[in-house]
């Protein structure tokens, strides 16, 4: 009986060795087997990733709605207009794309990129960050006005805006930029995308998500019924860039010079608190 | 805010104050564009094609745990992780222990749904030749759970193993399997290069 038991178990310790040692060559537990009927294997599929020229064209939609957005403001002055196109691009950059890819996340990226030497940022990424910048360094924030489609959702819910005091919007004014600084010290360091992460507007896009996203979404739709664009205005990082060029823009928007009567009723209208007695704008009807 | 700027009439100055630092921030903001677009350019031309390219997300199955969170963390209703059979290495096993559960698998080796590892019923079962079986992935009903790739990699080959499926996959720019993922097994790849097939690994021949 022992015998048989000592004979068992050393077969036992033979064949996990054998086994150890197959492993270590890389062998496989069960050898792929050799067919006799001609049966043959088929390879994993791989369904491909979207195309390069896809983001390229978006790059070119999204230059082409900003050249449109220009003239709109600069040359067409029709409200209908803006909305129209920030409307189309609702559509198409926030729900047909997902919100995925946008200049504000962009932001990390390039953040990453400039940091970690290994992290390349894709030319349309680079584009998506850099042309809205450069527009507004020309034309002003015409990207937030009639392209951006995180905007384009606050001001379609948009009913009965309240004027925000002066003092209320400096304070808020600051959390864009500590916004920026902690997003740009989380993507340089590799450690998340904050922006995109936190984003209260995308899970509507994909008409999915966590149920605290879609609820800090939800509130802050809520809000953006009676206060104009609160993301853009207090939360939005890139918004804070954008506003600083466009203070040194070439060009800006004033009112239609030669129709103003000094009413400054467009100033108690307007729901975002951004126009400002005459007398303190540059370039404003002397 | 409101007091008047005297400097700014300009019967006084021609260029007030701000006008003069406004003009210098955008000489300051197209010099920094161009050398940025310079130093970029120059840094990444010639030795690096990829900066051309895009990432896309992609689970290294070597790293993954078979955690389940995949099937759960997608920002998708239905996630883009789904369950490949690599064929290439799999060893046809009559009892697949990424087919059946382990003591259904001992028990009573013949298929049956209550005795299946998917909870999706994903897992095709198809005879080839004495004692030979092929196990292939209904991707469509495939949840990404990883049930059966914890299987086959305990007690088969391996060959089961989740990777992220682009033509589903939103390529999000924070991919939230990736946050989630407790090995780290997500990471961006190439876009010309996007799976990762265990059997073109060197590690493992392939046989054809």
């Amino acid at each position: 009986m022992t015998g048989i038991m000592r004979k068992l178990t050393s077969a036992f310790v033979l064949m996990t060795v054998l086994a150890a040692a197959g492993l270590a060559w890389g062998d496989f537990k069960f050898p792929p087997p050799d067919f006799t009927t001609g049966y043959q294997r088929a390879p994993v599929t791989t369904p491909a990733a979207r195309a390069h020229w896809q983001e390229l064209l978006d790059v070119a939609l999204m230059t082409a709605a900003m050249g449109l957005s220009a003239w709109i403001a600069f040359r067409s002055r029709r409200r209908w207009m803006m909305t129209a196109l920030s409307l189309a691009s609702l559509a198409y950059f926030g729900f047909w794309r997902a919100g995925c890819i946008c200049p504000i996340g962009a932001i990390q990226n390039v953040a990453q990129g400039i940091f970690d030497p290994g992290f390349t940022v894709p030319i349309s990424m680079l584009a998506f960050f850099v042309l809205p910048l450069v527009a507004a360094l020309f034309f002003g924030r015409i990207f937030c006005s009639g392209v951006c489609w995180l905007g384009a959702a606050q001001d379609f819910v948009l009913i009965r805006p309240v004027r925000l005091p002066m003092w209320l919007q400096r304070a808020l004014g600051v959390i864009p930029w500590l916004y920026l600084a902690v997003s740009v010290l989380l993507a340089a360091t590799g450690t998340m995308y904050l922006i995109c992460r936190y984003d209260p507007f995308v899970p509507f896009f994909r008409m999915t998500g966590p149920w605290t996203m879609l609820a800090a979404g939800a509130a802050m739709l809520g809000l953006s019924t009676f206060v104009g664009r609160p993301y853009c205005r207090f939360l939005c990082p890139y918004g804070a860039i954008l506003g600083l060029i466009s203070r040194v823009s070439f060009k800006g928007v004033t009112i239609t010079p030669a129709e103003c009567i000094n009413c400054n009723q467009c100033r108690e209208a307007c729901p975002f608190g951004a126009i400002e007695p005459s007398n303190t704008v540059k370039g404003a009807p002397k | 805010m409101s007091i008047p700027d005297p400097s700014r009439d300009p019967k006084i100055a021609r260029m007030s104050r701000r006008g003069f630092f406004a003009k210098l921030a955008q000489g300051g903001i197209i010099a920094a564009v161009g050398l940025g677009a310079a130093a970029i350019a120059a840094a990444k031309s010639p030795r690096d094609r990829r900066d051309r390219q895009r990432y896309v997300w992609q689970i290294d199955p070597n790293k993954c745990t078979q955690c389940g969170l995949c099937r759960t963390s997608c920002v998708l209703k239905e996630s883009a992780a789904k369950c490949v059979q690599d064929l290439a290495i799999c060893g046809y096993c009559r009892i697949c222990f990424g087919y059946l559960k382990p003591d259904m698998a001992s028990a009573t080796p013949e298929p049956g749904v209550a005795n299946e590892m998917c909870p999706a019923n994903a897992i095709v079962r198809k005879f080839v030749e004495p004692p030979y079986y092929e196990y292939t992935i209904n991707e469509r009903a495939c949840v990404g759970c990883a049930l059966c790739v914890d299987g086959c990699r305990r007690f088969g080959n391996g060959s089961l193993y989740l990777q992220i499926r682009h033509d589903r996959c939103l390529n999000c720019n924070e991919c939230s399997i990736a946050a989630a993922c407790p090995a780290d097994a997500i990471a961006r790849r190439p876009a010309d290069d996007p799976y990762i097939i265990k059997s073109r690994m060197p590690e493992r021949p392939e046989k054809t």
